[in-house]
């Protein structure tokens, strides 16, 4: 019985996974041709103990158990071969052979055609494992040879003539690479006189004079050619584009996994050359990624986000040695490991089952949500979003890098990761693109069992579970930070119900969860809670006007407006960035979902070259999706590496410290208020802007409009709380962001103005709007900032209404394009009344509420002394008049198009929140004191309270506003003469315009539409200051984005697909290495 | 003949195992043929093992047996040293695989290619 235990427990030592590769390897053969499915079982079995395991070690470890150093042949080592099997080594083992299994779960219909597959499969697995366990140097060179021979042979089994000649070029390239390692083993050897890694380390003097400098730089070239650095990796380019799914993924996370451990094991005698690892490492992560942009087959893309992710494991591996910082590799290279080989690996499943080479050919599951959302989740995880392994290795590693003031590898590391998720969301772009499928080569739809796709789920479910447990071991104590996806996950859950059950039952889940999120907050935020949850609620409520099924809608919208709950709580800047990224990844679902196709006119839109325009019919949302996404992410990498910087001063991650950053305030100050402007739409930086805000659903875009850029005003207050007044950081980055603000508002108004489609109106606008709120923050005093919460309460109000009432016109018409409408008054009264309040509100003439912020706007200008800002306001909210003169003249006023006579009203739904707006605007209007009362107080503790009240008039420097009084007076001055106009209208004489008798002289109509007076409505002012607004900041970024992809195809022109070519580089690199590390002066 | 003798073997073994590993290097480098480029690996592989073995010699050294003849205590000066010649035989069974390996890839390429000019089979790049 006790022999039996101890049997089991022998076996289950980590040396069972060899005895158990071997022994049962070689068995798989002989059951196979008794029966396949046996074989097939106990293939699997043997994976599944491997696993078991790994596991159980694993667990003992973690529970204390110390370190187990496996000893073979009864000596003791140096003098026989050792295995280690420590935390390390067991969690790479353990996430290895979970790849494994599920790796042959997918590729089984191809492996269980041979026997030997099934072996190799298994020697591979075991190679893998060898790699990672051994601690001794020699014994490490068989097992990288092991897994070398078993991946060979694999590759060699599908026999394609492309899949040769990659296994071909790949047999040449590592056998380079093993014959260096080999012959700086033996030089070692000669050396040290000892083969064990730890006898090696210990005795290091012993490496000296020229000998020893070669034998290390052996070793390392041979196992960084292993992990393909740039630009000797052709060959490993060529195996991922063509070996199966099954096979690459296997290289790209296993095999890479164990060369990458091996070096890491040896790096205690590389000092001399952590310079060199870094570099390398780092330049082929970012140059990866660059020559990505290029690349359009599925699998070579997945390769080069493979390169480029070990890449950053080599360089935060070297970096981390270098600075000593071992106690962060389980979290950061564990979190970005361990978050690449699940994704990765999953992806490579997911590009073989779908079984399209290109990636414009993935429209082809655009109609099958489950792959969709899988492809979603490892995308996601691999561009390292929340709440992903990733995101939070990410976190830390900047953290860390910042505190050590590496910026430079920072920004290095940052670009390369947007460069890699431009690549990857694009292919996400296109595999949601129902409309365009280029190539015929495969049919349009996939077929996709079920049974194929559980890996590839088993994988997101670990991610998932795996950043549980990390942001656990980062004591992020606050479990509410997942509240908005686990709501999310439940509404999904229903999403197959009607979709008016459905959107009640998600409002009513925000409001629960949002007022719980929300209650207990504070001054800044408590106000803010009021217009992001109840804002958002209030204006999502209108989404009940459409009666389609918008499957996914809801689910995201839960996720986006609980996100910017927590976004409020967040006490750390760790959970403010987890829920701001939360808030953008569910907001660029959102925008993909937008679906408007009737915007069909080619050829009038500025900002649009002719060429373009003719793509213009087939636009819909999901281009302007990616470019949020980036922009979105471009914010976020801003913002973190704002909370970097501060942390390196203050040490900690809470919001109140950030005030504590010292001489780091400025820059931190700078880079986070860069972030959020990005956001906002800032000059120069809103390129996305108008293309979202047109192109997404008409309702979500009232919702992003109003409420979603809104959480880039309270950033921009809360870091201005701060870091602006606590530390006093002077004028300067205040000053430079008051011009921003005003840069933006004229610039977004003049944009405004020039423009037929009626949405991107309205979101030029916006823009504009928002610019005004900017330079109110920026003001950096209690008026300024009384005027910046004001004018963002106000734009909530009023971009709320107009948006709503453009869907509702837009809705009733299919138009988009404003000289196609006119005369709607008569068909939709109550909609062009809320119009035009909406217009009065926002334009800033007494007596309903945009006044009041305008007045104190002047007035906080004229205070601080920025006269000029003050002028520019003061024209651009003149050239905001003409836009909505625009808006009210072209739509609702004029002639009424025939076809239109018999439109309805816009339906109730989208009317009443639109009256409830409507509502506060009045009330705001005539008592602004209300909300002033209550801002003032949030803004107290940062800025003491400078207003003066005179009963209801609020006093300053250039005068009072006495709301009340206004409002009576004007209502005075309307009513009095409209009932004058009532009384004698019928003894006047009235001449109707016909529609067509507008033509402007002189000028010579194209089309038919030209003939139109709404079109081009300002032709006038066009000629005499459009060039200010021709689209240069669009030409600026395509030109950038040009640049970027001839840039990259420059980088690739090694890969020339010859194996001779490639085996030269990998020769080059150790010779390049030699140089570097001065081989010359030895 | 007495400065023959002097000059140790094992210099003349590493000397040849480093110049066969360079003609290796060369011809797999330089020629294009699938075949050469394996018989390149095989001059590699083989001046690896001739450089393994030299490192192990020691001049005028006899087999590594513990016995009457050599005492534990001078077994360091007088035997050759034997882990350089069991990792060589290990390295030589690898290097056996290796190059089977290659040469069925090599068949396989014929059938599909036609041609076993490496300079042809550069279908993927980029």
């Amino acid at each position: 019985m006790v022999a039996t235990t101890d049997t089991i427990d022998i076996f289950l030592q980590p040396l069972g996974i060899y005895i158990l590769a071997l022994g049962v390897g070689f068995l798989i053969p002989l059951v196979y041709r008794v029966n396949r499915n046996s074989a097939i079982l106990v293939f699997f079995t043997a994976l599944l103990i491997m696993i078991v395991i790994a596991g159980l070690n694993l667990l003992a470890i973690i529970n204390g158990a110390s370190v187990m150093d496996i000893e073979t042949a009864g000596i003791k080592p140096p003098f026989s071969i050792n295995l280690r099997f420590g935390l390390f080594e067991g969690a790479c083992v353990l996430a290895v052979n979970t790849v494994a299994l599920l790796g042959a779960w997918h590729y089984l219909p191809r492996l269980k055609q041979h026997a030997a597959a099934l072996l190799l499969y298994l020697i591979l697995v075991m190679g893998i494992n060898g790699m990672v366990m051994t601690r001794d140097l020699f014994n490490l060179f068989i097992f990288i040879e092991i897994t070398s021979i078993a991946t060979y042979a694999l590759i060699g089994m599908e026999r394609t003539a492309k899949g040769l000649a990659a296994g071909f070029k790949y047999i040449m390239a590592t056998s380079i690479a093993s014959a260096f390692y080999l012959l700086g083993t033996i030089f070692i050897y000669y050396q040290t006189g000892t083969l064990n890694i730890d006898d090696i380390i210990a005795n290091q003097q012993l490496i000296i004079g020229p000998i020893g400098f070669i034998a290390t730089l052996f070793i390392l070239t041979g196992l960084l050619i292993e992990l393909k650095p740039y630009p000797a990796n052709g060959w490993g380019l060529d195996v991922y584009e063509t070996a199966p799914g099954g096979i690459a993924s296997l290289i790209s996370v296993g095999v890479s996994a164990g060369v990458f451990f091996a070096l890491y094991k040896v790096l205690p005698i590389m000092d001399l050359y952590l310079t060199s690892i870094a570099f390398i490492g780092g330049f082929t992560f970012l140059i990866s990624n660059f020559i990505g942009l290029k690349q359009e087959n599925t699998k070579r893309l997945l390769g080069y986000s493979s390169i480029g992710q070990m890449g950053l494991l080599t360089l935060v591996i070297a970096l981390l040695v270098q600075l000593d910082a071992s106690a962060h590799i389980p979290l950061i290279i564990g979190g970005l490991f361990i978050n690449h080989l699940f994704a990765k690996a999953g992806l490579f499943w997911l590009a073989a089952i779908v079984d399209r080479k290109n990636i414009k050919d993935w429209s082809s599951i655009a109609k099958h949500p489950s792959l969709l959302i899988l492809l979603c989740i490892l995308l996601t995880a691999l561009v390292g979003l929340p709440p992903f392994p990733g995101f939070w290795a990410k976190w830390e590693l900047v953290m860390l890098l910042a505190s050590e003031q590496l910026f430079g590898w920072i920004t290095l590391i940052l670009i390369g990761s947007l460069l890699e998720a431009v690549y990857l969301f694009r292919w996400f772009s296109y595999a949601r693109n129902v409309e365009s499928s280029e190539s015929v080569e495969k049919p349009a739809e996939v077929s996709v069992s079920f049974l194929q796709q559980i890996p590839i789920f088993i994988t997101g479910l670990l991610l998932f579970a795996i950043a549980y447990v990390m942001s656990r071991f980062m004591n992020v104590d606050n479990q509410l930070i997942y509240f908005p996806l686990m709501a999310g996950f439940a509404i999904w859950l229903i999403d197959r119900l009607n979709v008016r059950v459905k959107s009640l039952i998600m409002l009513l889940a925000v409001s629960i969860g949002g007022y719980f999120l929300t209650k207990d907050l504070e001054g800044i935020n408590k106000l803010f809670s009021y217009l992001l949850i109840g804002g958002g609620i209030l204006v999502s409520f209108a989404t009940l006007y459409r009666h389609d099924d918008r499957k996914g809608f809801y689910p995201l919208l839960s996720v986006l407006l609980l996100s910017l709950a927590t976004l409020l709580r967040a006490q750390t800047s760790l959970e403010f960035f987890f829920a701001w990224e939360l808030m953008a990844l569910s907001s660029y679902l959102l925008v993909m979902l937008g679906r408007n196709k009737q915007n069909c006119d080619p050829g009038i839109r500025l900002g649009n070259d002719q060429k373009n325009d003719q793509k213009y019919n087939q636009i819909n949302a999901i281009k302007p999706a990616l470019i949020y996404l980036l922009f979105s992410l471009a914010s976020a990498y801003f913002i973190l590496v704002g909370f970097a910087v501060s942390y390196s001063a203050t040490g900690n991650y809470f919001l109140f410290s950030l005030g504590d950053s010292g001489t780091s305030t400025t820059l931190a100050f700078s880079l986070l208020a860069i972030g959020f402007i990005i956001k906002i739409g800032g000059f120069g930086l809103h390129i996305w802007l108008p293309e979202v805000y047109a192109e997404a659903d008409d309702d979500f875009t009232a919702i992003l409009s109003s409420v979603v850029s809104k959480a880039g005003i309270f950033g921009l207050i809360i870091i201005a709380a701060h870091l602006g007044v606590r530390a006093d950081i002077g004028l300067n980055p205040a000053y430079v962001l008051g011009w921003i603000g005003i840069l933006t508002a004229t610039f977004g108004a003049l944009m405004a103005v020039f423009q037929e489609d009626i949405k991107r109106l309205v979101a030029y606008s916006s823009m504009g709007q928002l610019g005004y709120i900017v330079t109110g923050v920026a003001l950096m005093s209690h008026l300024g900032w009384v005027s910046a919460m004001y004018m963002t309460v106000n734009h909530f109000l009023f971009k709320g209404i107009l948006f709503l009432s453009v869907a509702g016109v837009i809705l009733r018409t299919n138009e988009r394009f404003m000289y196609k409408m006119g005369g709607l008054i008569k068909n939709m009264p109550v909609t062009f009344t809320f119009t035009m309040i909406a217009i009065i509100a926002m334009s800033g003439v007494p007596p309903l509420s945009g006044y009041g912020g305008k007045w104190m706007f002047f007035n906080a200008l004229m205070d601080k002394g920025w006269y000029w800002i003050a002028a520019l306001a003061f024209f651009s909210s003149a050239v905001a008049f003409l836009y909505m003169f625009r808006l009210l003249q072209t739509v609702f006023l004029g002639q009424r198009k025939l076809e239109h006579r018999k439109l309805r009203e816009a339906p109730v739904i989208l009317l009443i929140p639109q009256g409830i707006l409507i509502a506060i605007i009045f009330v705001i209007s005539a008592y602004p004191k209300i909300l002033i009362d209550v801002i003032s107080t949030a803004i107290d503790p940062w800025i003491s309270n400078t207003l003066v009240w005179k009963g209801t008039a609020m006093q300053a420097h250039y005068g009072y506003w006495d709301a009340p009084l206004i409002m009576a007076i004007i209502a005075g001055a309307w009513i009095a003469p409209l009932i004058l106009l009532l009384l004698f209208a019928k003894t006047m004489k009235v001449q109707k315009v016909e529609q067509f008798n507008i033509v402007y002289a002189a000028e010579r109509p194209r089309r038919p539409e030209e003939t139109h007076f709404a079109y081009n409505f300002y032709a006038h002012y066009d000629r005499a200051i459009g060039f200010v607004v021709r689209p240069r900041a669009t030409a600026f970024w395509n030109a950038v984005i040009e640049w970027t992809h001839s840039f990259a195809a420059s980088l690739r022109i090694f890969y020339n697909g010859n194996g001779q070519t490639y085996a030269l580089f990998i020769i080059m690199y150790f010779v390049g290495l030699f140089l570097v590390n001065g081989g010359l002066a030895l | 003949m007495n400065t023959l003798i002097n000059f140790p073997i094992s210099l003349i073994v590493l000397c040849s195992g480093f110049i066969l590993i360079l003609l290796g290097l060369w011809g797999m480098l330089t020629q294009r043929h699938l075949i050469r480029i394996i018989i390149g690996f095989s001059l590699m592989d083989t001046g690896i093992h001739m450089v393994m073995v030299s490192i192990g010699y020691v001049t005028g050294g006899t087999a590594p047996i513990i016995n009457n003849a050599v005492p534990m205590s001078e077994a360091t000066n007088l035997v050759v040293d034997p882990v350089p010649s069991a990792l060589v035989l290990t390295a030589i069974v690898i290097g056996l695989g290796v190059t089977a390996v290659m040469l069925s890839f090599a068949v396989r390429i014929y059938k599909t290619h036609k041609t076993l000019m490496i300079d042809k089979l550069t279908e993927s790049k980029w």
